[in-house]
């Protein structure tokens, strides 16, 4: 029977192989190089960090801050607030809405009721319709005899004497 | 003194806290450079069982040391430093390695008839163990990833069955388990390429 697990030779190659590689020297000057590497590394950036790890003693220091960015925070909305003018409420004339019966707009379109049928004209219409004028009726003014001369105490005439 | 020079005075004060913090820090570096001075050569070789090839061993290596300078806050909650650290590091290198091509095998042959040791052996000898170490390689990278890596990790003399198991996450049993398969994996496709 040819069973791998009793082949000591290919198992023995094989840890002989594997021991071989993890029993290899690491080269010189690693430590010094990892030394240097993280001896280099980037430092963290302090910029945005506090400045000083927080601690108890500093708690009173938080709290200002805290307060100090509350009130300029406050202080700046409501000076915009103030300033600002709200703008008035616009009134908006909306159409009447016509519903329809359907699921379409009509579009703007306006129902005009039928109306009933007019006289028809025998004979076209030559020229442009002038406006109707109102007809005014006088009493008919009595009749003068033309040689007569007015008479003096008229009326009308006393007036224009007395204007004079 | 007046009022104003004792308030700058007091801000200007370094507190006691901030000495505490500093050499909290100088301690963990020291314990730092103690760690890279002690297991940074077993680190090397575990990276380079894994990767083979000295320049990524050692990139690996400076990476993992890296990663522990970012996590100091926790090396005290450390149990054992050596697995840890070893942890870390097969991390990186399966990472690497999985992100890399597959290593041909004259690659191979190559980088280990660079780096065997050649004490009393000519030339045409070094080149024949070299040959035959990349074959070995190269069928115990035929193995799967499981069985692969315990097979690998078990080399290392100074790691016991417990330790590979808590560098892989698994039980010791399982190790066992794999480690027979492996070997016997192994084995067959040894034979198999002999015959």
């Amino acid at each position: 029977m040819n069973d791998p697990v009793h082949n000591p030779i290919e198992l023995g190659a094989a840890d002989e192989t594997l021991r071989l590689i993890a029993h290899l020297p690491p080269p010189q000057g690693l430590e010094d190089r990892v030394h240097v590497a993280l001896l280099s590394r980037p430092r963290r950036a302090r910029i945005l960090s506090w400045p000083s790890a927080p601690r108890l003693e500093s708690n009173w220091m938080r709290s200002a801050a805290a307060a100090a960015i509350v009130f300029v925070v406050a202080g700046g909305g409501w000076g915009i607030y103030s300033r600002v003018q709200q703008p008035q409420a616009k009134v908006i004339v909306m159409p009447m809405h016509v519903a329809t019966q359907g699921g379409f707009s009509s579009a703007g379109a306006m129902r005009t009721p039928n109306t009933l049928n007019g006289p028809v004209l025998a004979h076209p219409v030559l020229g442009p319709a002038k406006p109707a004028r109102p007809v005014v009726r006088f009493p008919k003014p009595a009749t003068l005899k033309p040689n007569r001369p007015v008479p003096s105490s008229a009326p009308g005439n006393a007036a224009a004497q007395t204007a004079k | 003194m007046s009022t104003s020079q004792a308030v700058f005075a007091g801000w200007m004060e370094i507190p006691e806290n901030a000495l505490t913090d500093e050499a909290r820090t100088r301690a963990d570096e020291e314990t730092l450079a103690a760690l890279v001075s002690q297991y940074s050569g077993t680190l090397y070789r575990v990276a380079f069982s894994v990767l083979r090839n000295p320049s990524d061993a050692e990139d690996a290596v400076q990476e993992a040391f890296l990663r522990v300078l970012r996590h100091r806050d926790t090396l005290h909650e450390v149990r054992d430093q050596r697995v840890w650290l070893i942890r870390i590091v097969w991390n990186i290198v399966l990472d690497r390695k999985r992100r890399s091509k597959t290593r041909p095998e004259t690659d191979d042959v190559a980088e280990l008839a660079r780096v065997l040791p050649s004490d009393g052996l000519t030339a045409e000898q070094i080149a024949s163990a070299a040959q035959h170490h990349a074959h070995v390689l190269a069928c115990i990278e035929q193995l799967p990833s499981k069985e692969r890596q315990v097979l690998m990790l078990s080399a290392f003399e100074e790691l016991s069955s417990v330790e590979i198991a808590a560098v892989l996450g698994i039980t010791e049993s399982s190790v066992r388990s794999r480690l027979f398969r492996a070997r016997n994996l192994v084995a067959g496709l040894l034979n198999h390429t002999r015959s």
